[in-house]
């Protein structure tokens, strides 16, 4: 319901794949040290003298195999990050978000004066940019199987891009800790197929 | 306390640099600076000099601290403080290079 | 003199009084150490009853043990306590008490400070106790983010008791930092040069060095939030110019650094403990002091990255995600420098290397998922999720409270002299290890299921029922595997069985000495040319007791000590310690009644309370010094030294430098927080700027400069023989023109409470008042001491140390003159 593993839309699937490389990556370290902190248990071993260990241990894994590592894995997080921004286009349907302790409401450019309570309505298949910002405290805007999570802060109008591959209901989390009713405080996103989406503006209009 | 400083110098350099330039960004993107220069965006050339200078002042420090007559006595001190050196070089190359081709204000 | 009568003699010179009486006056850092780390420990426990709450809140769906109001007090109290009241206090009991004795030396630079900072830190976190037995804890979580944490969305008092009670407490932080920096640097064993310091002091000296430019934010915006819960100053409220992102700048500015704070301790004891347990020596050593230094340096750049959910542009992002990776590279080093001691010698099963094995398994872990959460795509939905949680806990954890039982388990028989009769640690170990992963490796799962950090309860439809239990029931494994360790420590010390002296055959010269440690340490200082004295001459402790060392004759009842040259350990000074009084723990209860006065809003106490803390410090530096000259001192056949009273750079002028250290991060903060509003805050400009008049700033400016040149004046005259007073009188006229030209600030800004511009100038000029009159208390100070007979043309120790003050004066006094009038001018 609310897993990122789970993911309903192209940034959460970048990300999650993000996840899986890094967790094997992890994973493959992890064994890697604990192998050789075994290892270091065991009588015979290779001697040499302390600038050969040096170069071992200190230059080629403590230096050069992090470094090899962590390049790419930044390199990555990088260009990922760089496809995730909300970058003008003119496919993109602008709608807004204001929290206020502890509700949101939406408004819709398409559909000026048409607000709704707890339910953000979009497009499926369409890149849809909110803009994010808040009444009172900080909160922050997480449909965790669409994308990643933005902050609305007081004074701030924060862009996220978010899109659903197919229609439905995806269900949201206000992410920041906002006081005594922060745990109940979720939202909802209706995604609609070209057709109730034209129906959602029409009904607007009227 | 010289030593000391000999250690310290060029990854507080670093810093300093490291956080004027993200300074330099949120000025950029706080007051919407925007225009060319030679075809290029004015925030890339601004941000792509700052983050040369920096560099070239990383290697100003390293080789300071190489230099016979003002690097250290001891030479455990040479030794840190040139690894420190290098470690200040690294990071600023590093860690400023989205400098170059991140985008500027989204 | 045989040892035994130097034993008795040193003994009557530097014990601590008897009986209770003892506890609060003594200024020994065997003591205050040992005290530190038991109050630390008994904060551990709370902090972990508390944990034990949360995780019986979580074990099941609709849980209806605690309601949200109380739920956030208990999590908010189990972050604050392990952070600030377990964590960072028990770095600084260990370093107090094991610091004189691994650098070869008798006790810390100023044993009278760290009595101060013990009762601050126990006073303080009493005050957060109180609070909580009351029901009225803080409950904005552990970096209480305004606005909630500001008075319109948390009116109670809950948030007073933290930012007053943690600034309380991080006095004493301050306080231990300037100890320990100034202790490594100058209280070595002769010979000790900094190549052959133990590899502890390094990671201590880095620590501490970091506590003083990593706190001063966090106690910045702990005033400036409380200015604007009290008295409506906006600094963090957007509608009035304020911007609430200010306080997480500051805040991470201090929060990651102190991580690293945590760590680098806990890297000390495992690059200390590690290679004894494999009979060997460290791998490395030049790298690791290198790489806890980059460490150190790369923590201070990594901040953002606890903001990249913001709405920071993303090339901003970049940066700290590049930092962030890179400050693994380090990190990576001493991992591996570690495992090629282990194969470099002969590692063997004891239970502190249990520990460290544990510590190993754990940390590569945390260290694994942190850089993970420091790519900003993964971040963006870890944030603020229970991913996070298992994260953090995986690093303080393992990166913490690992390495300290290790150095517990380690260091056990030196405090007690005794030797472990019952095998539970073994036992305790295994359930802790298992206790902890139970706990939290499936926590990183739901934190990607969506679980979110921080939520008081969820439903059976959520999915994350099954993980809570498990983590729940990890939790109380691992209670139970802490509270035996807690019996096992208590039957150590309860069940006499003496154990041997060196009982690792360890080569630091914390070992050189009868255990339990004398007060005096040392019965004569050692000349130290090795790392590892103790190796180098297995008879040290012997050869020591019999006098075989520098001042090995207790004279005049004077509690004596060296001081050395920074790099090369050669003796320099010869040092008289003050002995055991009640002055700290009273000073730092007058302390208490200041910031007691301010959280109950009884604000005409406040002056009285200053007042009372002016006339103790008064009477602190009154009781140093003496009226005679001493000449030079014998502290060992053919060799001797100057006292401290006549150096130009005393014990007193190094603590002066790095408390100013300390309180030029503060200012720094201050004007990086006034150049963020005036930059990035939504409200900016505001609707009117600081006018000023030329009068003023010009009197200010003339008063910066005159001090620095009257004060040399004073200098020059008092090494001549001439009497120092006229320039004294000078310096005095100087501070004043500031305090005047602030003042004038502080009276004319304007509508503090309108705009976040004037309340920043408000404090600025407060900033500068309060230091203006502090020059002037110095001058006149010092002037009662020249009258009294205190200083001659030798004994001048006090006059530079009075003009490094005078310099600081000068120098802010100048920026806060120029911030206050540029923008003004600038329009
Ligand atoms: C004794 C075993 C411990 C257990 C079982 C435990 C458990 C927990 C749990 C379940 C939370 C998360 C509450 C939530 O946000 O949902 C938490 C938060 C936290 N813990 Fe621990 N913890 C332990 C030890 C420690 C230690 C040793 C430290 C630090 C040295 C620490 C520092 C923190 C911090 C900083 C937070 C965040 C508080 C906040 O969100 O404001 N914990 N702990
Ligand atoms: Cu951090």
């Amino acid at each position: 319901m609310y897993s990122t593993l789970d993911p309903a839309g192209p940034a959460a699937r970048n990300i999650a794949t993000l996840w899986w490389v890094m967790l094997g990556g992890a994973t493959f370290i992890f064994g890697l040290v604990m192998i050789l902190l075994l290892l270091s248990f065991t009588r015979r071993k290779g001697a040499g003298g302390e600038a050969r260990q040096l170069r071992i241990w200190v230059i080629g894994l403590g230096l050069v195999f992090p470094l090899a590592v962590l390049g790419a894995l930044f390199a990555c997080g990088l260009v990922i990050g760089e496809r995730l921004l909300a970058r003008a286009d003119p496919e993109v349907t602008r709608v807004s978000a204001e929290a206020r302790s502890w509700a949101w409401s939406f408004a819709y450019e398409d559909a000026p004066g048409q607000r709704t309570e707890g339910v953000l309505h979009i497009p499926a298949g369409r890149p849809v940019d909110v803009a994010i910002t808040t009444a009172d405290v900080i909160h922050s805007f997480w449909v965790p199987r669409l994308a990643g999570k933005l902050d609305a802060i007081p004074g701030r109008v924060n862009v996220l891009r978010i899109e659903a591959d197919l229609p439905g209901t995806y269900r949201g989390l206000s992410a920041e800790f906002s006081g005594a009713g922060y745990g109940g405080f979720t939202f909802q996103v209706t995604a609609h197929d070209a057709a109730g989406w034209d129906a959602f503006l029409e009904d607007a209009r009227r | 306390m010289k030593d000391l400083l000999r250690i310290l110098i060029a990854p507080l350099v670093w810093l300093a640099t490291f956080s004027a330039i993200y300074g330099l960004l949120g000025l950029i993107c706080g007051h919407g600076i925007g225009g060319t220069v030679l075809g290029l965006s004015l925030p890339r050339v601004l941000l792509i000099t700052a983050y040369a200078l920096a560099i070239l002042l990383q290697v100003a420090l390293l080789a300071v601290l190489y230099h016979p007559r003002l690097a250290s006595r001891s030479g455990f001190v040479r030794f840190v403080s040139r690894i420190t050196g290098w470690v200040g070089l690294v990071a600023t190359g590093y860690a400023l290079f989205p400098a170059t081709v991140s985008s500027v204000c989204l | 003199m045989n040892a035994l009568e130097r034993h008795r003699r040193l003994t009557t010179i530097w014990a601590s009084e008897p009986g209770m009486r003892g506890w609060v006056s003594t200024v020994n850092h065997t003591d205050l150490g040992r005290m530190f780390l038991f109050t630390a420990f008994v904060f551990f426990v709370i902090g972990g009853l508390l944990a034990m709450l949360i995780r019986a809140q979580l074990a099941t769906p609709h849980s209806a043990f605690a309601g949200p109001e109380i739920y956030n007090q208990i999590f908010t109290m189990h972050g604050t306590i392990m952070m600030f009241l377990f964590a960072i206090p028990s770095f600084e009991g260990l370093a107090i008490y094991l610091l004189p004795k691994i650098l070869g030396t008798r006790d810390l630079a100023f044993p009278r400070l760290t009595a101060y900072g013990y009762w601050c830190y126990v006073f303080g976190g009493a005050m957060l106790l109180v609070s909580m037995l009351l029901g009225i804890a803080p409950d904005g979580g552990w970096f209480i983010y305004p606005p909630l944490s500001g008075a319109i969305h948390s009116p109670g008092i809950n948030i007073d008791f933290w930012l007053i009670g943690i600034t309380f407490v991080e006095i004493s932080a301050i306080a231990a930092a300037v100890e320990i920096t100034v202790s490594i640097l100058k209280y070595r064993a002769p010979g000790m040069s900094l190549e052959k310091m133990p590899i502890f002091a390094w990671y201590a000296l880095i620590t501490a060095l970091m506590i003083l430019t990593g706190f001063p934010p966090l106690i910045l915006e702990s005033v400036l939030l409380e200015l604007e819960r009290a008295f409506g100053l906006p600094f963090f409220q957007a509608e009035l110019g304020g911007d609430s992102l200010l306080w997480q700048h500051l805040f991470w500015l201090f929060g990651h650094p102190e991580v690293y704070i945590i760590f680098l301790p806990a890297a000390g004891v495992i690059s200390t403990v590690l290679p004894v347990m494999c009979r060997t020596t460290l791998l490395g050593y030049g790298w690791i002091v290198a790489a806890a230094v980059a460490l150190a340096f790369l923590s201070f750049g990594l901040w953002v990255h606890h903001m990249f959910t913001t709405g920071i542009p993303h090339m901003g992002l970049a940066f700290f995600s590049a930092a962030s990776t890179l400050v693994a590279v380090p990190t990576g080093v001493q991992i591996f420098a570690w495992i090629g001691t282990m194969w470099k010698g002969r590692p063997e099963l004891h239970l502190p290397m249990l520990h460290i094995l544990g510590f190993f398994c754990t940390f590569v872990i945390g260290g694994l998922t942190g850089v993970m959460v420091a790519v900003v795509p993964f971040d963006w939905q870890a944030h603020d999720t229970a991913f996070i949680t298992a994260h953090l806990h995986y690093v303080l954890f393992g990166g913490f409270v690992f390495p300290i039982l290790a150095g517990v388990y380690y260091w056990l028989p030196h405090v007690t002299g005794q030797r472990r009769f019952f095998r539970l640690g073994e036992l305790a170990f295994a359930l802790v290890f298992l206790g902890f992963h139970v706990t939290f490796l499936a926590m990183h799962w739901v934190g990607l299921m969506g679980q979110r950090r921080r939520i008081p309860t969820y439903a059976p439809e959520d999915g994350w029922t099954a993980i809570n239990l498990i983590s729940s029931i990890g939790s109380f494994v691992l209670a139970i595997g802490l509270a035996m360790i807690v019996i096992d420590v208590v039957l150590h010390a309860l069940i006499a069985a003496r154990g041997k002296r060196n009982p690792w055959g360890a080569g630091t010269s914390e070992w050189a000495m009868m255990t339990p440690p004398p007060a005096y340490n040392f019965a004569s200082l050692p000349h130290v040319d090795s790392r590892a004295p103790l190796a180098a001459d297995p008879n040290l402790a012997v050869r020591l007791a019999r006098g075989e060392g520098y001042l090995a004759t207790p004279r005049k009842g004077w509690r004596e000590t060296l001081s050395v040259d920074i790099a090369t350990g050669r003796p320099e000074m010869h040092v008289i310690y003050p002995a055991n009084t009640r002055l700290p723990v009273t000073m730092s209860a007058v302390t208490g009644l200041f910031f007691l006065s301010l959280l109950v809003k009884f604000y005409w106490t406040v002056p009285l309370a200053l007042a009372g803390v002016v006339i103790l410090a008064w009477k602190w530096v009154w009781g140093l010094g003496c009226k005679e000259d001493l000449g030079a001192l014998r502290v060992r056949e053919g060799v001797t030294l100057p006292n401290a009273a006549t150096a130009e750079r005393s014990p007193g002028w190094w603590g002066t430098l790095f408390l100013l250290t300390a309180n030029a991060t503060f200012f720094g903060s201050l004007l990086f927080g006034f150049a963020f509003l005036w930059t990035v805050a939504p409200g900016w400009p505001p609707p009117a700027w600081f006018a000023g008049s030329m009068v003023t700033a010009g009197v200010g400016c003339l008063g910066a400069l005159l001090g620095p040149v009257a004060m040399r004046q004073a200098i020059r005259a008092n090494r001549r023989g001439d009497t120092p007073l006229p320039g004294i009188v000078l310096v005095l006229i100087g501070a004043l023109g500031v305090a005047i030209a602030c003042t004038a600030m502080m009276l004319q800004t304007p509508a503090p409470m309108g705009h976040a511009y004037g309340a920043t100038l408000l404090v600025l000029g407060g900033y500068g008042l309060f230091h203006a009159v502090l020059g002037v208390l110095m001058a006149v100070f010092l002037t009662a001491r020249v009258l009294s007979g205190f200083t001659s043309p030798a004994r001048w120790a006090e006059f530079p140390i009075v003009c490094l003050w005078i310099d600081y004066l000068s120098i802010v006094s100048l920026l806060i003159l120029l911030a206050g009038h540029l923008p003004g001018l600038l329009s």
